[in-house]
């Protein structure tokens, strides 16, 4: 691996600085030669100081250091291990996080699981498995009371267990569906209710209610009165329709 | 003092809910009217806009579309994603398959009433098959962007314009694959931000689309090179309905303003053989928006959310300018929502979810005939009574004696025991009611309030006995075999021997309770029966018919009684068979077997059949003549029908309360 000396920048160097240069370096004129006005030797000066220290400095440097094979090819390997090491350790770490973040879903999954009740009728139900079926259901009922008893402490056996009485009970000849996914047909309907809503009564349609309309001339007089009020909040749907018929279609145009 | 005390009740706040949906049927000449509540109700145009049949709402059903197809058969679709047939025999839903694209905002049958069309809200278009007893689904069209909101197919079945926000495809059938879309402006000459929303599309014959938007515009668009032909601007504000006529020369659309225009297709110049599409007429008989038109051959039809039902007949289609030409409009319901019990002095409301039980007011006052008499004790509002459920109420009763409530909705029937104790009145309800009592008709308590007559929808009729806490189901009549015909009305003697019930077609059933046995059948007359009742002594049975017509039948004698021939044979007034309701309700005075009261929605009218009968020229609306006339002009004026318009829009029962002191 080459280390690249720093390069000196070769920017011509300021005419005080040539001045001050000029008289220190009266001295090395006589070994470089004229200095003045000849920017570039003046540049070219420095690299060579430099050359000359840099030289210096590997002078004054020991000579390298001999290493044997037998001595680098042992710390390569020591460096091997030592980041295989790192990156086990890491992959470990790694994958008890992801083991506790999974025993954590699971038991919160089974806390908002169908009572055992239910649960025992899906597991009895298969016919092949009838014999497993009832050390099963002990096991369920162990679940839950040790569930009851220690707060997933024990975790990881019961969650097994659990996984596994899941996973009996594909018995094709029922159905049992979850009423959350009947949510989505209503929320459709809903969706499609407030967008005709939206079209014929939100905003940008043309519409006002009976109160508003007719409480509108009173609000324009130049002595302003009342608006209009009803008593009986379902007279002002069918009862003013009368009133209504006498307001024209024009004036809604001249309204708006 | 005048003769009864009447009862004027201003509290019954019934509220109809707004059409949604009108469908026309050309074959029978019939009128599908769909609600916001889900109620579908079938009116018959030509037995004087009779509503003979309907089918109860359910909360969950919010319909959008319906239509007729092949063999009268009734379809609808609506925003819970369902497309619902409806059995008009046995007046019950047939079935609901769900079209699996979300909510259906259009539905169209085809031309030739096999396929069904339904516009979904996820913009797919699904066709369907429509087999003998089911619909099976055949296939989709190009999915589009955004909702289809409406549909029509070309009347040669070939091609379908769908409209949608802020564009309108054309499909062919065949592939299903979008030929045009035609994009429509915002705002007529302008721009704007409020997307634009297709509100309907009619395709005609000759390749032009008609479209209305929510931009109050009128369209004409070429489905050939799918390039637009010429724009009206008819309103401010969505134009929100378009019906054609099937000879393709007229159409109407109803904007959100109430008014209704007229288009009609015009030769330019009086010889020419070019046509152009003229506005030509406006009508303003609406208030709110006309969300649905159809176009019979003769007549404009309009309903939208002020809940009138509006029929416009055409002067230049109409043959015979008689009074059939004149405008009509269906305000009030067609079947009693009172209910009362004449012991007690209760009253039953029925509304569409729950029922209401008022007691009457009395006055110790006394005054002369016409007078106005102070209350001494208001009308009381006992009980406020909801149902469960998201089904409407079909038909409730009280028992005369006030003790028994019973109602039925769609899927379940109801029977609760009242108790009064002092000023307290509590509730019972009976459970356990009997699976064959599910969806009733109609509901009705003998006199003495022992037995129970249900008519239920599959034509049976059920006799079931009241005891003190609990009931015990005595008999059923079963229909005729072959027909299904439910019963709609039943009426029951005083005495409790008889039963009458009608259906829609066949003629009127009379049967003897105790013997339970059929006794004889009225001849069926060619319009529906509207109110029946049986009189106190004579057990005289009193039938009014949709075209206005009164007839009068002898259950004892099998027979119609004389003054009934009479009548038939002279005919009624004219202006009594001018009339727009329908006689709703019929009732008898104890003490006078000769007067027949019945009432309409704006008339009251008592018949007494010892007077003579009035001919055309006499006037039939006649008030009392002054007092000062002599009684030979008395005599000669007075007729049997004395009718009183003041109480209008009467919606209630007739009763009349034995006199207590």
């Amino acid at each position: 691996m080459v280390q690249l000396r720093p390069r000196v920048s070769r920017t011509p160097a300021s005419a005080s600085a040539m001045v001050d240069e000029g008289q220190p370096a009266s001295e090395e004129e006589a070994e470089h030669g004229l200095l003045l006005g000849q920017p570039s030797s003046g540049a070219a000066a420095e690299p060579l100081q430099d050359d000359e220290e840099g030289d210096s400095e590997f002078d004054e440097d020991e000579a390298p250091e001999e290493l044997t094979f037998a001595s680098a090819q042992a710390e390569a390997r020591e460096e091997e291990r030592r980041v295989r090491e790192t990156v086990r350790r890491d992959k470990a770490l790694l994958k008890e996080k992801r083991k506790r973040r999974e025993e954590l879903f699971i038991e919160q999954k089974k806390r908002k699981l169908l009572p055992d009740t239910v649960l025992e009728k899906l597991t009895t139900a298969p016919q092949t498995t009838i014999k497993k079926s009832p050390g099963k259901l002990k096991e369920v009922i162990l679940q839950k009371k040790n569930e009851e008893c220690e707060k997933g402490s024990d975790s990881k056996k019961t969650k097994e267990k659990v996984q596994k009485v899941q996973s009996v009970g594909h018995n094709k000849s029922y159905l049992a569906v979850r009423l959350k996914d009947q949510d989505l047909r209503d929320s459709r309907q809903e969706a499609a209710k407030a967008f005709i809503q939206n079209c014929l009564y939100g905003p940008g349609t043309n519409r006002t209610t009976v109160n508003k309309f007719l409480s509108l001339d009173n609000k324009r007089l130049p002595v302003k009165k009342a608006a209009a009020q009803f008593l009986n909040n379902a007279w002002g749907k069918i009862q003013l329709l009368a009133l209504i018929i006498l307001y024209t279609k024009c004036y809604f145009v001249r309204r708006w | 003092m005048g003769e009864f005390k009447v009862h004027r009740v201003r509290f019954f706040n019934y509220v109809p809910s707004g059409i949604r949906c009108v469908a026309y049927n050309n074959q029978s000449n019939r009128l599908a009217v769909s609600r916001t509540d889900g109620t579908v109700e079938i009116y018959n145009l030509s037995a004087n806009y009779f509503q003979e049949k309907f089918f109860p709402g359910h909360e969950s059903r919010a319909t959008e579309a319906l239509c007729w197809a092949k063999g009268q058969r009734l379809f609808s679709a609506g925003l819970n994603g369902e497309i619902i047939e409806y059995d008009l025999q046995a007046l019950n839903i047939k079935y609901a398959m769900d079209a699996f694209g979300g909510p259906i905002w259009s539905m169209a049958a085809s031309p030739s009433g096999s396929q069904l069309l339904a516009g979904c809200e996820d913009g797919s278009v699904k066709l369907f098959q429509i087999t003998p007893d089911k619909i099976q689904f055949e296939r989709n069209f190009d999915r589009q962007k955004s909702r289809i909101l409406s549909l029509s197919w070309r009347p040669s079945g070939t091609h379908i314009a769908a409209g949608s926000i802020d564009y309108i495809s054309v499909f062919d059938v065949k592939s299903g694959s979008a030929i045009h879309k035609m994009l429509v402006d915002r705002q007529y000459m302008g721009v704007s931000k409020r997307k634009c929303i297709i509100w309907g599309v009619a395709f005609l014959s000759d390749g032009t689309v008609i479209s209305v938007d929510s931009a109050g515009k009128v369209q004409f668009w070429d489905s050939a090179t799918g390039t637009l032909v010429k724009n009206h601007l008819v309103a401010n504000a969505d134009v929100q309905s378009i019906a054609v006529s099937d000879q393709e020369d007229s159409f109407v659309v109803g904007t959100a303003e109430g008014t209704v225009f007229h288009f009609q297709l015009v030769s330019v110049t009086s010889n020419s053989s070019e046509k152009q599409w003229v506005r030509t007429k406006p009508f303003q008989h609406h208030t709110h928006d006309v969300r649905a038109v159809a176009h019979s051959p003769t007549a404009l039809i309009s309903g939208g959310t002020d809940t009138h039902l509006v029929i416009r007949p055409l002067m230049e289609k109409v043959e015979v300018k008689n009074y059939d030409a004149a405008l009509r409009k269906i305000t009030f319901p067609h079947r009693r929502l009172i209910s009362c019990s004449k012991k007690k002095q209760l009253l039953l409301f029925q509304f569409a979810h729950h029922l209401e039980l008022w007691q009457l007011g009395s006055t110790v006052a006394t005054g002369k005939n016409g007078d106005t008499l102070p209350l001494s004790k208001d009308a009381d509002h006992l009980l406020h009574l909801k149902t469960k459920g998201p089904e409407n109420i079909i038909c409730s009763c009280i028992s005369p004696c006030g003790s028994w409530i019973a109602y039925s909705t769609a899927s379940r029937f109801f029977l609760y025991r009242l108790s009064y104790e002092r000023d307290n009145i509590s509730l019972q309800r009976v459970s356990k009611m009997p699976a064959f009592l599910r969806s009733a008709l109609q509901i009705l308590f003998s006199e003495d309030s022992a037995k129970l007559f249900v008519a239920s929808n599959q034509g049976s009729l059920h006799i079931i006995r009241l005891l003190e806490g609990s009931f015990k189901h005595l008999h059923t009549f079963q229909p005729q075999s072959g027909t299904v015909e439910s019963m709609c009305l039943l009426a029951v003697s005083p005495d409790g021997n008889w039963l009458a019930a009608s259906g829609t077609s066949a003629g009127v059933h009379v049967y003897n309770v105790k013997n339970l046995k059929l006794h004889c059948t009225v001849p069926a007359y060619n319009f529906p029966v509207t109110a029946l009742a049986i009189a106190p002594s004579t057990n005289n049975l009193v039938i009014a018919h949709s075209d206005q017509q009164v007839f009068e039948y002898s259950i004892p004698d099998k027979q119609y009684t004389e003054w009934s021939r009479t009548i038939q044979k002279q005919g009624f007034h004219h202006l009594w068979l001018q009339r727009d309701t329908p006689i709703t309700h019929i009732s008898f005075h104890l003490k006078r077997p000769m007067h027949i009261l019945l009432h309409d929605a704006y008339m009251f009218c008592i018949i007494d059949k010892s007077l003579p009968l009035p001919n055309d020229k006499t006037l039939l609306y006649n008030p009392l003549p002054p007092k000062n006339e002599s009684d030979v002009i008395r005599r000669r004026t007075a007729h049997a029908f004395k009718i009183s318009k003041i109480y209008k829009i009467s919606l209630s029962t007739v009763s009349r309360f034995p006199r207590t002191t």
